[in-house]
């Protein structure tokens, strides 16, 4: 199954333990607690669920929703 | 083999490099500190489980090493600033690959070579900053090293290199090509940086940080103290297995946290509890990379952030660990402002202050490389400098839990200490994991179950029978067996047993029938005396409770607790000792007939649980509070004293405290239990050193107390040593007990014992004590022990969980010797005596406010209070009851006292008043003397406009300005003596100046202070001075007067003024010999006396020409030390020698050392004291009169000011009362002459080597000659310079504080010598 931009945010805000709402998709996700382990975790659950292939590298470059979905296949 | 590999790509940068960025100076500026130190080496091996081809590893590493140009680069200084260069193309790039399979423990050599590389520091000169090693440790195992300097690499970095190599490794393997490598540049890191720094958000960030850390909070360290990192660390490396790390990652989520913000709470809270603070603040290395270029940079870019918590019982772990994600999560918006800069923008940098304590360095990178299909794990050898504790977590990538290293510090950890932090954390974090994160914290101890049942159960272990009896019964008994032995001494009078036991029980029959009896009080208004005895026996005898009213107290405290106590009545001896206007009856002793009493042993209804005494202590409220001791309490304390120290008839025992200390109690009755002699001392002689030491003599008493600070006042007292021969035992207790006191006991009093006992009013006297070693060998804190019978004491943290051993907390008691209550007060009774939760339902436990931990043996150590409860000479004070008192006042708007310790060891009360503008604080003083006792009256009190306010608007109870004493004024000293005492007094006091004729009392001196000034002029000036001298000749010039003319040290100022100056010529040491700075005296040197000890001869020796004017100065540098030599030889002809020079002393003592070799002999110790060879001196323009004017105020200590002529600055000299006024003007005006001479002299002179090594002491304060070097002396010694810096200029070298420093030096370099 591919992920979607909401399944992004979802996943996102259980990482920072934060409602999905209250998650914008533009701004910076450092500003909202996102840590490098936090992103070494949603790697390994996208990998497993979802076969992504980026690296920690690529996300934490730009940590923002929007400039991850191509990065982790969102097509639309 | 070492190969030199050849780089892949040229360098991008340019040629004349790059400034550092802000993170690599950090790291620049640490390793310039010591740039020998390795400290600031990292290095991590790689384990490849497969097989390596060496030749195609070296290939891809050649490769990698060429795409990262962060890592080749070395560092110089320039006038700019440090900046970094390419390394020189193409650049060494070195590699070690050997092959030691052939070892009996390949994996273990492997490492032994890594260690020894690991302790290699890198020259950031010359560069490269980094090694690589590849060792074969199996036929399909290699190690693959790595060391890299911190400057140029960081964690992120390591893994970024490795991530690389595997990648190219397995591509060339494969004979596939790697593809181009996707490293970012340098140049990029440092445009980053110098954009930022340049930018709105560091402006933004600086200001976050400075906001907030502007309370500037003290950090607390499992240490307990600070030090530089040094340049290697411990490390203990232990593992989490995979069950207790799935419960923690299972815990992070049911708390919305990561795994590592789980264990970052638990260090909190581990830090929290072991050091007693409920604020800490941890230090998190951040990779400072998120949404930056830096992601793809192997280079240096790591910050650490400061995360303060807060810790209370409680919280909830979930509640803490939030504060901890929270924290992170606000710090984060902040994280590229730079942990040095915070650290220097507060101010700490300068104070030594650490910005956090213990570090959590989360290492979140899952290596999991493979080289062509092998599998690999990382180990960590070096994260860097570690300060204080570093605490490294690793996610193991096998999927077998988590690494926990503990790196700390050698300076403040020992091994075995860091391995018991470590233990004690991994058990918390189990206990966490399996816990309820819901609960809250106060039910997590750091204790693990087992020193849990050390400090509770074994350390405890005082159960012990005792028969029910009460404190009066068994001295009855003793009274039937031995009647006729001598039961009390006062002065020439004395009682028998069975006349004490008749003369008490006719009192107490009468007593009876003033309703004295079981359960009630009568207060008891005796001075010491033998009526005082019969007294207390009497109230006790009828079965009654004594309410000790000391004569001393002032009336209107004596009348209060008269009015709070109620008791049945008061017995005193006179009738005006009973206060005005009480409605309690009185018995006067004097008028009172008891002939018609019988004087058997009365009636009554006494039981082990009726009070026995009450004794009032003072109440932090403003009203002091009586505590009720029972009988059982204090008879279990007399039964395990004679247990533990027995004694019997012949003993004699000293009553010389105050009734209303409670030690008074175990004085009283112990001895007339056992039948021994009680030696009651007179009134007032408790505070007379002599008169004790007499008593003690004539009396023969064998077994007596002091409080420590009155025990150093006797030991200073000459008559003590006598008491040697009788006395058998001391016991101390009331106050901490110092070391020092402890060894000049054994000292003074060889042979005797000295006990130390603990224990407050509320819990009958003592309950700990420790038999102390009075040996010098023994140092560290003298501990108050372990309990006594029937007693347990907890040491619990501010959650009531019983610390570990070696954990501060605040010491509970529990047991017998309880007291029953505070007489009438339930809510204070029930704040201060609580359930005890370790013991049966029902029992209870006094919290006593006293800090402590357990040593690992069983004994405690006190180690302050939790409160502002004061201990002064022994006796408690509660500040808040004089704070009361004062704010009483009218005039008074507000007030607070204070216990300051300007002085080192003398302790004195100040109070602090605002009120109105004419405020008169001596009669202040004497309204508070109406109702204090004395010790409680401040001798000062400061009138304020305002009180200090820290920043969160709470009394600054630090910013209290310290009471002034000045003195200075007056005649200057005569004679070197007088200029030796002067110096003495101000040291003592803590004052800059002293003038001959001040007064010692006058200017603060308190018989501690006394105490410790006549042992140091005894040291100085030898001669045995008594206390007793100073207080019949209170000044230098009267004390100088007592000393006598026949001291070496020169009484007139002619004999001081000869080319040897005796400082000191007893002593069985090798002498000392001080050469003269320019002005050719050396009585700069007296300040060598004291701190050398009274054993080391010392003599100064001089310019001649001070004394007769027709003397011809020397016309060579040769000339005047083949003098000296001379002189030196006349009291020492033979080495070794020892030399030391200040200035041109320096010069000197080098140049006739040099001559003493030349003769053949042995000279073992040149001392220069920021002394310059003369080539350094040679260019510069010889210095006219002015010039030798201004060095004449300058050795008076003054710098000159529009004094002209030689009369004018002698004029000065006589004006500010300088000790070289007392000179006649012949001397002064040779001095002149002999520093314009001897800076020509030295200008001329040209030295030979000395053979040996020389101790150098630079004052370095800036100074304008900063062309002087100590480097210049290379080519004149053919050993070491061995340099200790001074943060001083060059004329102050001799005063107090740089003298210390250098004295420290010099004492341990001549106990080398002598081996």
């Amino acid at each position: 199954m591919a992920l979607t931009v909401d399944l992004i945010r979802a996943d996102v805000a259980d990482a920072l333990g934060e409602d999905p709402a209250d998650i914008p998709v533009d701004e910076n996700l450092v500003d909202y607690g996102l840590d490098s382990v936090r992103i070494m975790t949603l790697i390994e659950r996208w990998r497993r669920d979802h076969g992504v292939e980026a690296t920690f590298v690529d996300l934490a470059e730009q940590p923002a929703i929007e400039a991850w979905a191509p990065l982790l296949g969102v097509t639309s | 083999m070492t190969a030199v590999l050849e780089p892949a790509q040229p360098t991008a940068l340019p040629s004349t490099g790059l400034p550092l960025t802000a993170a690599q100076s950090g790291m620049w500026f640490a390793q310039a500190l010591d740039p020998a130190s390795p400290a600031q080496n990292t290095a991590e091996y790689i384990e490849i489980h497969g097989p390596v081809d060496p030749a195609v590893f070296a290939r891809s590493l050649r490769q990698v090493l060429g795409e990262a140009d962060a890592l080749r680069v070395r560092v110089v200084e320039t006038p700019d600033g440090p900046r970094q260069l390419p390394l020189a193309d193409p650049p060494p790039l070195p590699l070690t690959v050997e092959d030691l399979r052939s070892a009996g423990d390949p994996d273990a050599a492997a490492r032994a070579w890594m260690r020894a590389d690991l302790a290699v520091p890198f020259d950031l000169a010359t560069g490269p900053l980094f090694a690589q090693a590849l060792f074969r440790v199996g036929d399909e195992r290699w190690l693959w090293y790595q060391r890299v300097h911190h400057l140029v690499m960081d964690g992120f970095g390591y893994s970024l290199l490795a991530r690389r190599t595997a990648e190219v490794y397995t591509a060339l393997a494969a004979g596939e090509d790697p593809g181009p490598g996707r490293f970012g540049r340098l140049t990029e890191l440092v445009a980053e940086d110098t954009a930022y720094r340049a930018s709105d958000a560091y402006a933004k960030d600086r200001a976050h940080w400075n906001e907030a850390f502007t309370d500037r909070p003290e950090v607390p360290s499992l240490a307990g103290r600070t030090a530089l990192p040094s340049r290697t660390f411990h490390r203990r490396t232990e593992h989490i297995g995979t069950e207790v790390t799935d419960r923690i990652k299972e815990l992070a989520a049911g708390i919305r946290a990561s795994w590592p913000e789980v264990l970052i709470a638990t260090q909190a809270l581990y830090v929290s509890r072991a050091t007693g603070a409920e604020e800490v603040v941890l230090g998190l290395p951040m990779m400072g990379r998120m949404g930056s270029a830096a992601l793809r940079i192997p280079g240096m870019v790591m910050n650490v952030l400061p995360l303060r918590l807060t810790v209370t019982p409680g919280a909830t772990f979930a509640e803490l660990t939030r504060q901890v994600v929270l924290g992170i999560r606000a710090a984060r918006r902040h994280q590229r402002y730079r942990y040095e800069d915070l650290r220097r923008d507060l101010g700490l940098l300068g104070e030594g202050r650490a910005l956090v304590g213990p570090l959590v360095n989360v290492m979140p990178f899952d290596y999991g490389l493979t080289f062509a299909g092998a599998r690999t794990d990382a180990h960590n050898l070096s994260a860097g400098p570690v300060e204080d504790l570093t605490v490294n977590i690793y996610d193991r990538a096998d999927g077998t839990g988590l690494r926990i290293d503990y790196d700390g510090n050698p300076e403040l950890y020992e091994e075995s200490g860091l391995a018991v932090h470590q233990r004690r954390f991994l058990d918390l974090l189990g206990r966490i994991a399996a816990a309820d994160p819901h609960t809250p914290l106060a039910t997590h101890g750091i204790a693990t179950a087992a020193e849990r049942a050390l400090v509770l159960d074994e350390f405890n272990n005082t159960a012990h029978d005792v028969p029910p009896t009460t404190l009066i019964g068994p001295i009855e008994a003793q009274a039937v067996r031995t009647p006729d032995a001598t039961a009390l001494v006062f002065g020439a009078e004395s009682l028998t047993y069975a006349e004490l036991n008749t003369r008490a029980n006719r009192l107490a029959r009468h007593l009876q029938s003033l309703g004295v009896r079981p359960g009630a009080l009568a207060a008891v208004a005796v001075p010491r005396s033998l009526d005082l005895v019969v007294t207390l026996l009497a109230v006790l005898k009828a079965g009654g409770a004594y309410l000790p009213l000391d004569p001393d107290y002032p009336a209107e405290r004596l009348a209060y607790m008269l009015d709070d106590a109620k008791p049945a009545c008061v017995i005193a001896d006179t009738r005006d000792r009973v206060p005005a206007g009480t409605e309690v009856p009185a018995v006067l002793l004097q008028e009172a007939d008891l002939d018609g009493y019988l004087g058997t042993d009365p009636c009554r209804a006494l039981t082990p649980q009726h009070p026995a005494y009450v004794i009032y202590t003072s109440g932090s409220t403003g009203r002091p509070k009586g505590v009720v001791v029972p009988h059982a309490a204090i008879d279990n304390r007399l039964r395990w004293m004679q247990h533990t120290y027995p004694i019997g008839p012949g003993d004699r025992v000293l009553q010389k405290t105050p009734s209303g200390f409670d030690v008074s109690v175990w004085e009283f009755f112990w001895a007339l239990r056992v039948g021994a002699t009680l030696v009651v001392a007179e009134p007032g002689g408790h505070k007379d050193p002599a008169y004790l030491a007499r008593v003690i003599r004539e009396q023969a008493v064998t077994t007596c107390h002091f409080v420590p600070s009155m025990l150093q006042v006797f030991l200073a007292e000459p008559a003590a040593a006598a008491c040697a021969t009788g006395l058998r035992r001391v016991f101390c207790s009331g106050e901490a007990l110092p070391r020092d006191t402890v060894q000049e006991f054994g000292r003074r009093l060889p042979g005797v014992e000295l006990h130390n006992l603990y224990g407050p009013t509320e819990a009958a006297v003592d309950v700990t004590y420790h038999p102390c070693d009075t040996s010098a060998a023994k140092d560290g804190p003298v501990p108050i022990g372990r309990p006594v019978w029937n007693t347990r004491l907890y040491v619990l943290d501010a959650a009531h969980q019983p610390c570990p051993p070696g954990v501060v907390g605040e010491l509970f008691l529990a047991g017998v010797q309880l007291a029953t209550e505070y007489l009438g007060r339930p809510d204070l009774t029930e704040d201060r005596f609580v359930p005890d939760p370790f013991a049966a339902p029902g029992a209870r436990m006094y919290r006593t406010g006293d800090l402590a931990r357990w040593s690992d043996k069983g004994e405690v150590e006190y180690l302050g209070r939790t409160d502002h409860q004061v201990k002064l000479r022994g006796l408690r004070i509660e500040l808040g009851e004089i704070e009361a008192v004062l704010a009483d006042c009218a005039e008074v708007t507000g007030a607070c006292v204070l216990v300051r310790e300007d002085r080192p060891g003398d302790q004195r009360l100040v109070g602090y008043v605002t009120g109105q503008a004419d405020l008169d604080t001596e009669d202040l003083r004497g309204r508070l003397a109406e109702s204090l006792p004395d010790y409680m009256v401040p001798g000062t009190v400061l009138v304020l406009d305002d009180f200090p306010l820290s920043p969160n608007g709470k009394l600054d109870r630090k910013a209290l300005p310290a009471p002034s004493l000045s003195a200075g004024g007056g005649r200057a000293p005569r004679t070197l003596q007088e200029e030796t005492l002067t110096r003495l007094f101000a040291e003592v006091l803590g004052l800059e100046q002293v003038g001959v004729d001040d007064a010692f009392f006058d200017l603060g001196g308190t018989s501690l202070l006394a105490a410790r000034l006549v042992a140091r002029v005894r040291d100085t000036l030898g001669g045995d001075l008594a206390i007793g001298s100073l207080f019949q000749a209170p000044t230098p010039a009267a004390l100088a007067g007592r000393l006598g003319a026949d001291e070496g040290a020169g009484t007139a100022p002619d004999e001081a003024l000869g080319v040897l100056l005796p400082l000191r010529t007893t002593g069985d040491r090798t002498p000392l010999f001080a050469l003269h700075p320019a002005g050719g005296m050396s009585w700069c040197y007296s300040g060598l006396l004291s701190r050398l000890g009274p054993d080391q001869p010392v003599y100064g020796v001089q310019a001649r020409g001070l004394v007769d004017p027709d003397e011809q100065l020397p016309s060579t540098m040769e000339e005047m030390a083949a003098d000296y030599a001379d002189r030196i030889r006349s009291v020492q002809p033979h080495g070794p020698y020892r030399l030391i020079g200040w200035s041109v002393g320096g010069v000197l003592a080098h140049t006739v050392a040099v001559r003493l070799q030349e003769a053949g002999e042995d000279v073992d110790l040149l001392a220069l004291l920021d002394a310059y060879p003369s080539d350094q001196w040679q260019d510069q323009a010889v210095p006219a009169e002015a010039d030798a004017l201004t060095a004449l105020l300058r050795m008076a200590g003054y710098d000159r000011g529009d004094e002209l002529t030689r009369e004018e600055v002698l004029a000065t000299l006589r004006r500010e009362g300088s000790a070289l006024a007392g000179l006649s003007d012949h001397t002064l005006t040779a001095i002149v002459d002999i520093v314009i001479n001897n800076a020509r002299l030295m200008r001329a002179h040209r030295h030979r080597v000395f053979d040996g090594d020389v101790l150098f002491f630079t004052a370095a304060a800036p100074r304008a000659e900063d062309w002087l070097t100590r480097e210049s002396w290379r080519p004149y010694v053919s050993g070491l310079l061995d340099n200790l810096d001074i943060d001083c200029l060059h004329p102050q070298l001799t005063q107090s504080r740089p003298l210390d420093e250098i004295t420290a030096v010099l004492t341990s370099r001549l106990k080398e010598l002598d081996g």
